[in-house]
Protein backbone atom coordinates (compact mmCIF):
# COMPACT_ATOMS: atom_id res chain seq x y z
CA UNK A 1 0.00 0.00 0.00
CA UNK A 2 1.08 3.54 -0.48
CA UNK A 3 -0.81 4.97 2.47
CA UNK A 4 1.43 5.55 5.52
CA UNK A 5 -0.80 4.09 8.23
CA UNK A 6 0.02 4.48 11.90
CA UNK A 7 -0.89 1.38 13.84
CA UNK A 8 0.04 -1.91 15.44
CA UNK A 9 -0.03 -5.50 14.24
CA UNK A 10 -3.50 -6.99 14.72
CA UNK A 11 -1.85 -10.18 15.96
CA UNK A 12 -0.31 -8.40 18.93
CA UNK A 13 -3.77 -7.37 20.11
CA UNK A 14 -5.45 -10.72 19.43
CA UNK A 15 -2.72 -12.68 21.22
CA UNK A 16 -3.66 -10.99 24.50
CA UNK A 17 -6.99 -12.77 24.40
CA UNK A 18 -5.29 -16.16 24.14
CA UNK A 19 -7.40 -17.62 21.31
CA UNK A 20 -7.75 -21.39 21.56
CA UNK A 21 -7.33 -23.72 18.60
CA UNK A 22 -11.09 -23.52 18.11
CA UNK A 23 -10.71 -19.86 17.16
CA UNK A 24 -10.21 -20.37 13.44
CA UNK A 25 -11.63 -17.04 12.34
CA UNK A 26 -11.76 -13.46 13.56
CA UNK A 27 -14.79 -11.31 12.83
CA UNK A 28 -15.23 -7.55 13.13
CA UNK A 29 -18.17 -5.20 13.40
CA UNK A 30 -18.34 -1.50 12.74
CA UNK A 31 -20.24 1.24 14.53
CA UNK A 32 -23.91 1.91 13.78
CA UNK A 33 -24.72 5.55 14.55
CA UNK A 34 -27.23 7.20 12.26
CA UNK A 35 -26.52 10.62 13.71
CA UNK A 36 -22.81 10.59 12.98
CA UNK A 37 -23.17 8.50 9.84
CA UNK A 38 -26.39 9.60 8.07
CA UNK A 39 -25.68 7.17 5.26
CA UNK A 40 -26.72 4.41 7.63
CA UNK A 41 -30.28 5.70 7.65
CA UNK A 42 -30.81 3.74 4.44
CA UNK A 43 -30.47 0.00 4.44
CA UNK A 44 -28.06 -0.09 1.49
CA UNK A 45 -26.14 -2.62 3.53
CA UNK A 46 -27.51 -4.67 6.41
CA UNK A 47 -25.82 -2.61 9.17
CA UNK A 48 -23.56 -3.03 11.05
CA UNK A 49 -20.87 -3.49 8.43
CA UNK A 50 -19.16 -6.81 9.12
CA UNK A 51 -15.88 -8.36 8.01
CA UNK A 52 -13.70 -11.30 8.91
CA UNK A 53 -10.32 -12.96 8.47
CA UNK A 54 -8.97 -16.45 8.82
CA UNK A 55 -6.85 -16.67 11.98
CA UNK A 56 -3.55 -17.04 10.12
CA UNK A 57 -4.40 -13.98 8.01
CA UNK A 58 -5.22 -12.04 11.18
CA UNK A 59 -1.95 -13.07 12.81
CA UNK A 60 0.14 -12.08 9.80
CA UNK A 61 2.41 -9.09 10.52
CA UNK A 62 0.93 -7.20 7.56
CA UNK A 63 -2.55 -7.16 9.14
CA UNK A 64 -2.64 -3.87 10.96
CA UNK A 65 -4.99 -2.12 13.36
CA UNK A 66 -4.57 1.50 12.35
CA UNK A 67 -5.26 4.54 14.53
CA UNK A 68 -3.68 7.15 12.29
CA UNK A 69 -2.39 8.01 8.86
CA UNK A 70 0.15 10.50 7.49
CA UNK A 71 1.39 11.00 11.03
CA UNK A 72 -1.99 12.18 12.30
CA UNK A 73 -4.98 10.73 14.09
CA UNK A 74 -7.35 8.86 11.80
CA UNK A 75 -10.05 11.16 10.39
CA UNK A 76 -13.65 10.02 10.76
CA UNK A 77 -14.11 9.15 7.09
CA UNK A 78 -11.02 6.94 7.19
CA UNK A 79 -12.44 4.77 9.97
CA UNK A 80 -11.76 6.55 13.27
CA UNK A 81 -10.96 5.63 15.94
CA UNK A 82 -9.55 2.27 14.90
CA UNK A 83 -9.73 0.30 11.67
CA UNK A 84 -8.26 -2.73 9.98
CA UNK A 85 -5.73 -2.56 7.18
CA UNK A 86 -5.20 -5.78 5.24
CA UNK A 87 -3.05 -4.53 2.35
CA UNK A 88 -3.10 -7.63 0.17
CA UNK A 89 -6.88 -7.73 -0.03
CA UNK A 90 -9.46 -5.56 -1.73
CA UNK A 91 -10.30 -2.48 0.28
CA UNK A 92 -13.72 -3.57 1.51
CA UNK A 93 -11.99 -6.12 3.79
CA UNK A 94 -10.29 -3.30 5.72
CA UNK A 95 -13.22 -2.58 7.98
CA UNK A 96 -13.44 0.83 9.62
CA UNK A 97 -14.56 2.16 13.00
CA UNK A 98 -14.34 -1.24 14.64
CA UNK A 99 -16.46 -1.61 17.77
CA UNK A 100 -16.47 -5.40 18.23
CA UNK A 101 -14.11 -8.28 17.54
CA UNK A 102 -15.08 -11.96 17.86
CA UNK A 103 -13.30 -15.24 17.54
CA UNK A 104 -15.30 -17.97 15.84
CA UNK A 105 -14.97 -21.56 14.74
CA UNK A 106 -16.78 -21.05 11.49
CA UNK A 107 -16.24 -18.63 8.66
CA UNK A 108 -18.15 -15.46 9.62
CA UNK A 109 -20.66 -13.64 7.44
CA UNK A 110 -19.26 -10.53 5.80
CA UNK A 111 -21.36 -7.65 4.51
CA UNK A 112 -20.41 -7.54 0.83
CA UNK A 113 -20.45 -11.31 0.56
CA UNK A 114 -23.96 -11.32 2.01
CA UNK A 115 -25.03 -8.58 -0.38
CA UNK A 116 -23.59 -10.12 -3.56
CA UNK A 117 -21.99 -13.55 -3.03
CA UNK A 118 -21.11 -13.98 -6.71
CA UNK A 119 -19.22 -10.70 -6.70
CA UNK A 120 -17.52 -10.39 -3.30
CA UNK A 121 -15.84 -13.36 -1.72
CA UNK A 122 -14.59 -13.97 1.79
CA UNK A 123 -10.90 -13.96 0.88
CA UNK A 124 -10.96 -11.04 -1.58
CA UNK A 125 -7.23 -11.30 -2.25
CA UNK A 126 -6.13 -8.82 -4.92
CA UNK A 127 -5.95 -10.95 -8.05
CA UNK A 128 -5.66 -9.49 -11.56
CA UNK A 129 -6.50 -12.87 -13.06
CA UNK A 130 -9.91 -13.25 -11.48
CA UNK A 131 -12.45 -10.79 -12.83
CA UNK A 132 -15.34 -9.44 -10.85
CA UNK A 133 -18.40 -10.81 -12.70
CA UNK A 134 -19.13 -7.37 -14.12
CA UNK A 135 -15.70 -5.82 -14.63
CA UNK A 136 -12.02 -6.61 -14.83
CA UNK A 137 -9.58 -6.39 -11.92
CA UNK A 138 -6.55 -6.38 -14.19
CA UNK A 139 -5.84 -2.65 -13.91
CA UNK A 140 -5.68 -0.29 -10.97
CA UNK A 141 -5.01 3.33 -10.14
CA UNK A 142 -2.39 4.13 -7.56
CA UNK A 143 -3.62 6.83 -5.19
CA UNK A 144 -2.37 10.23 -6.27
CA UNK A 145 -1.93 9.19 -9.89
CA UNK A 146 -4.32 9.86 -12.72
CA UNK A 147 -3.86 7.00 -15.19
CA UNK A 148 -4.12 3.29 -14.50
CA UNK A 149 -1.51 0.55 -14.40
CA UNK A 150 -1.56 -3.25 -14.22
CA UNK A 151 -2.74 -4.79 -10.94
CA UNK A 152 -0.26 -6.96 -9.05
CA UNK A 153 -1.12 -10.29 -7.46
CA UNK A 154 -1.77 -9.82 -3.73
CA UNK A 155 -1.34 -6.10 -4.35
CA UNK A 156 2.42 -6.63 -4.60
CA UNK A 157 2.69 -8.60 -1.35
CA UNK A 158 2.89 -12.02 -2.99
CA UNK A 159 6.26 -12.77 -1.40
CA UNK A 160 4.87 -12.10 2.05
CA UNK A 161 1.43 -13.71 1.88
CA UNK A 162 1.11 -16.13 -1.05
CA UNK A 163 2.14 -19.02 1.22
CA UNK A 164 -1.04 -18.56 3.27
CA UNK A 165 -2.99 -19.80 0.27
CA UNK A 166 -0.79 -22.53 -1.15
CA UNK A 167 -2.94 -25.33 -2.46
CA UNK A 168 -6.07 -23.17 -2.59
CA UNK A 169 -7.92 -22.54 -5.81
CA UNK A 170 -8.01 -18.75 -5.73
CA UNK A 171 -10.52 -18.64 -8.55
CA UNK A 172 -13.08 -20.49 -6.44
CA UNK A 173 -11.99 -18.92 -3.17
CA UNK A 174 -12.05 -15.40 -4.46
CA UNK B 1 -37.81 35.87 -25.17
CA UNK B 2 -36.56 35.20 -28.68
CA UNK B 3 -35.74 31.72 -29.90
CA UNK B 4 -32.08 32.58 -30.23
CA UNK B 5 -31.84 33.88 -26.74
CA UNK B 6 -33.53 30.77 -25.39
CA UNK B 7 -31.01 28.61 -27.26
CA UNK B 8 -28.07 30.66 -25.98
CA UNK B 9 -29.23 30.38 -22.40
CA UNK B 10 -29.96 26.68 -22.85
CA UNK B 11 -26.50 25.97 -24.25
CA UNK B 12 -24.92 27.88 -21.39
CA UNK B 13 -26.92 25.90 -18.83
CA UNK B 14 -26.04 22.61 -20.51
CA UNK B 15 -22.36 23.49 -20.41
CA UNK B 16 -22.38 24.20 -16.67
CA UNK B 17 -21.85 20.62 -15.46
CA UNK B 18 -18.88 20.29 -17.81
CA UNK B 19 -17.42 23.57 -16.56
CA UNK B 20 -17.95 22.47 -12.97
CA UNK B 21 -16.16 19.22 -13.72
CA UNK B 22 -13.27 21.04 -15.37
CA UNK B 23 -13.02 23.35 -12.35
CA UNK B 24 -12.90 20.38 -10.01
CA UNK B 25 -10.23 18.77 -12.18
CA UNK B 26 -8.14 21.90 -11.99
CA UNK B 27 -8.39 22.11 -8.22
CA UNK B 28 -7.80 18.44 -7.38
CA UNK B 29 -11.47 18.28 -6.47
CA UNK B 30 -12.27 15.00 -8.20
CA UNK B 31 -11.61 12.87 -5.15
CA UNK B 32 -9.61 9.69 -4.80
CA UNK B 33 -10.68 8.24 -8.13
CA UNK B 34 -10.72 11.06 -10.70
CA UNK B 35 -11.28 8.98 -13.84
CA UNK B 36 -14.22 7.21 -12.23
CA UNK B 37 -15.63 10.56 -11.09
CA UNK B 38 -15.38 12.05 -14.60
CA UNK B 39 -16.93 8.95 -16.14
CA UNK B 40 -19.74 8.90 -13.62
CA UNK B 41 -20.53 12.63 -13.83
CA UNK B 42 -20.53 12.80 -17.62
CA UNK B 43 -22.67 9.66 -17.81
CA UNK B 44 -25.12 11.03 -15.28
CA UNK B 45 -25.53 14.28 -17.19
CA UNK B 46 -25.83 12.51 -20.55
CA UNK B 47 -28.83 10.68 -19.09
CA UNK B 48 -30.31 13.77 -17.46
CA UNK B 49 -30.18 15.88 -20.62
CA UNK B 50 -31.72 12.98 -22.53
CA UNK B 51 -34.58 12.74 -20.03
CA UNK B 52 -34.99 16.54 -20.22
CA UNK B 53 -35.22 16.28 -23.99
CA UNK B 54 -37.95 13.66 -23.62
CA UNK B 55 -39.82 15.92 -21.20
CA UNK B 56 -40.23 18.76 -23.72
CA UNK B 57 -43.11 17.24 -25.67
CA UNK B 58 -45.11 16.28 -22.57
CA UNK B 59 -44.50 19.81 -21.27
CA UNK B 60 -45.83 21.21 -24.52
CA UNK B 61 -48.87 18.99 -24.57
CA UNK B 62 -49.82 18.95 -20.92
CA UNK B 63 -48.63 22.39 -19.78
CA UNK B 64 -48.90 24.33 -23.02
CA UNK B 65 -45.21 25.34 -23.06
CA UNK B 66 -44.83 25.39 -26.82
CA UNK B 67 -41.87 27.77 -26.85
CA UNK B 68 -39.62 24.99 -25.61
CA UNK B 69 -39.90 22.86 -28.74
CA UNK B 70 -36.53 23.91 -30.27
CA UNK B 71 -34.81 22.68 -27.11
CA UNK B 72 -35.48 19.05 -27.98
CA UNK B 73 -32.57 19.01 -30.38
CA UNK B 74 -30.34 21.13 -28.17
CA UNK B 75 -30.87 18.83 -25.21
CA UNK B 76 -30.40 15.76 -27.38
CA UNK B 77 -27.11 17.06 -28.68
CA UNK B 78 -26.02 17.99 -25.16
CA UNK B 79 -26.78 14.42 -24.10
CA UNK B 80 -24.78 13.11 -27.05
CA UNK B 81 -21.84 15.38 -26.22
CA UNK B 82 -21.70 14.31 -22.60
CA UNK B 83 -22.09 10.67 -23.70
CA UNK B 84 -19.20 11.15 -26.09
CA UNK B 85 -16.96 12.51 -23.33
CA UNK B 86 -18.14 9.63 -21.12
CA UNK B 87 -17.17 7.06 -23.75
CA UNK B 88 -13.87 8.76 -24.53
CA UNK B 89 -12.99 8.85 -20.84
CA UNK B 90 -13.66 5.11 -20.60
CA UNK B 91 -11.79 4.13 -23.76
CA UNK B 92 -8.89 6.53 -23.42
CA UNK B 93 -8.30 7.43 -19.79
CA UNK B 94 -9.58 4.25 -18.17
CA UNK B 95 -8.56 1.58 -20.67
CA UNK B 96 -5.66 3.52 -22.20
CA UNK B 97 -6.90 2.74 -25.71
CA UNK B 98 -5.91 -0.87 -25.07
CA UNK B 99 -7.88 -2.55 -27.85
CA UNK B 100 -7.85 -5.95 -26.15
CA UNK B 101 -9.29 -4.46 -22.96
CA UNK B 102 -11.89 -2.48 -24.91
CA UNK B 103 -12.86 -5.59 -26.86
CA UNK B 104 -13.11 -7.59 -23.66
CA UNK B 105 -15.35 -4.98 -22.05
CA UNK B 106 -17.56 -4.84 -25.13
CA UNK B 107 -17.96 -8.57 -25.46
CA UNK B 108 -17.99 -9.76 -21.86
CA UNK B 109 -19.70 -7.05 -19.86
CA UNK B 110 -23.42 -6.57 -20.51
CA UNK B 111 -23.50 -3.10 -19.00
CA UNK B 112 -20.84 -1.93 -21.47
CA UNK B 113 -22.77 -3.48 -24.35
CA UNK B 114 -25.90 -1.62 -23.26
CA UNK B 115 -23.98 1.63 -23.00
CA UNK B 116 -22.38 1.19 -26.40
CA UNK B 117 -25.77 0.40 -27.94
CA UNK B 118 -27.23 3.54 -26.39
CA UNK B 119 -24.31 5.61 -27.65
CA UNK B 120 -24.55 4.19 -31.18
CA UNK B 121 -28.19 5.23 -31.31
CA UNK B 122 -27.38 8.70 -29.98
CA UNK B 123 -24.62 8.99 -32.58
CA UNK B 124 -26.99 8.23 -35.46
CA UNK B 125 -29.48 10.70 -34.04
CA UNK B 126 -26.82 13.37 -33.67
CA UNK B 127 -25.56 12.84 -37.22
CA UNK B 128 -29.11 13.21 -38.58
CA UNK B 129 -30.11 16.07 -36.33
CA UNK B 130 -29.71 18.82 -38.95
CA UNK B 131 -32.53 20.38 -40.94
CA UNK B 132 -30.81 19.15 -44.11
CA UNK B 133 -31.14 15.62 -42.81
CA UNK B 134 -34.79 16.16 -42.02
CA UNK B 135 -35.37 17.25 -45.61
CA UNK B 136 -33.39 14.40 -47.08
CA UNK B 137 -34.96 11.67 -44.99
CA UNK B 138 -38.51 13.02 -45.09
CA UNK B 139 -40.95 10.81 -43.25
CA UNK B 140 -38.21 8.31 -42.42
CA UNK B 141 -36.62 10.92 -40.20
CA UNK B 142 -39.46 10.61 -37.70
CA UNK B 143 -39.15 6.81 -37.64
CA UNK B 144 -35.38 7.02 -37.15
CA UNK B 145 -35.64 9.54 -34.35
CA UNK B 146 -38.08 7.39 -32.44
CA UNK B 147 -34.91 5.47 -31.57
CA UNK B 148 -34.39 8.07 -28.84
CA UNK B 149 -36.79 6.09 -26.65
CA UNK B 150 -34.72 2.95 -27.03
CA UNK B 151 -31.54 4.93 -26.39
CA UNK B 152 -33.00 6.23 -23.14
CA UNK B 153 -34.07 2.76 -22.01
CA UNK B 154 -30.62 1.36 -22.84
CA UNK B 155 -28.98 4.19 -20.92
CA UNK B 156 -31.05 3.46 -17.82
CA UNK B 157 -30.32 -0.27 -18.14
CA UNK B 158 -26.61 0.50 -18.57
CA UNK B 159 -26.72 2.45 -15.32
CA UNK B 160 -28.68 -0.24 -13.44
CA UNK B 161 -26.27 -2.95 -14.49
CA UNK B 162 -23.21 -1.24 -13.09
CA UNK B 163 -24.54 -0.38 -9.64
CA UNK B 164 -22.83 -2.02 -6.68
CA UNK B 165 -25.28 -1.43 -3.86
CA UNK B 166 -27.16 1.88 -3.98
CA UNK B 167 -29.93 1.53 -6.54
CA UNK B 168 -31.67 4.77 -5.63
CA UNK B 169 -30.34 7.12 -8.39
CA UNK B 170 -31.09 4.50 -11.06
CA UNK B 171 -34.58 3.99 -9.66
CA UNK B 172 -35.20 7.74 -9.82
CA UNK B 173 -34.00 8.01 -13.44
CA UNK B 174 -35.90 4.88 -14.42
CA UNK B 175 -39.09 6.18 -12.83
CA UNK B 176 -38.78 9.51 -14.62
CA UNK B 177 -38.27 7.73 -17.94
CA UNK B 178 -41.23 5.43 -17.26
CA UNK B 179 -43.41 8.45 -16.48
CA UNK B 180 -42.31 10.27 -19.66
CA UNK B 181 -42.99 7.21 -21.81
CA UNK B 182 -46.32 6.65 -20.09
CA UNK B 183 -47.30 10.26 -20.78
CA UNK B 184 -46.74 9.69 -24.48
CA UNK B 185 -48.72 6.46 -24.53
CA UNK B 186 -51.53 8.17 -22.66
CA UNK B 187 -51.56 11.00 -25.20
CA UNK B 188 -51.69 8.54 -28.08
CA UNK B 189 -54.54 6.67 -26.46
CA UNK B 190 -56.44 9.94 -26.05
CA UNK B 191 -55.83 10.90 -29.68
CA UNK B 192 -57.25 7.68 -31.01
CA UNK B 193 -60.16 7.63 -28.58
Amino acid sequence: MVVPWVGIPLGDVLKRFEPTSKARYVSFETLVDREQMPGQKRRVIDWPYREGLRMDEAMHPLSILAVGMYGRVLPNQNGAPIRLVVPWKYGFKSIKSIVRIHFSENQPNTSWNDLAPSEYGFYANVNPEVDHPRWSQARERKLGHFLKRPTLAFNGYADQVASLYSGMDLRRNF
Amino acid sequence: MSGRRLQAIAIFVMALPALALAARFGTQGLGANPIEEITHTTGEWALRWLLASLAITPARRWLGWSRLAPLRRTLGLASFTYAGVHLTTWAFLDLGLDLAAIFEDLTERPYVMAGMAAFSLLLSLALTSTRASMKRLGSRWISLHRAVYLAAVLAVVHHFWLIKADYWPAIVHGSILAALLAARLLWRARQSA
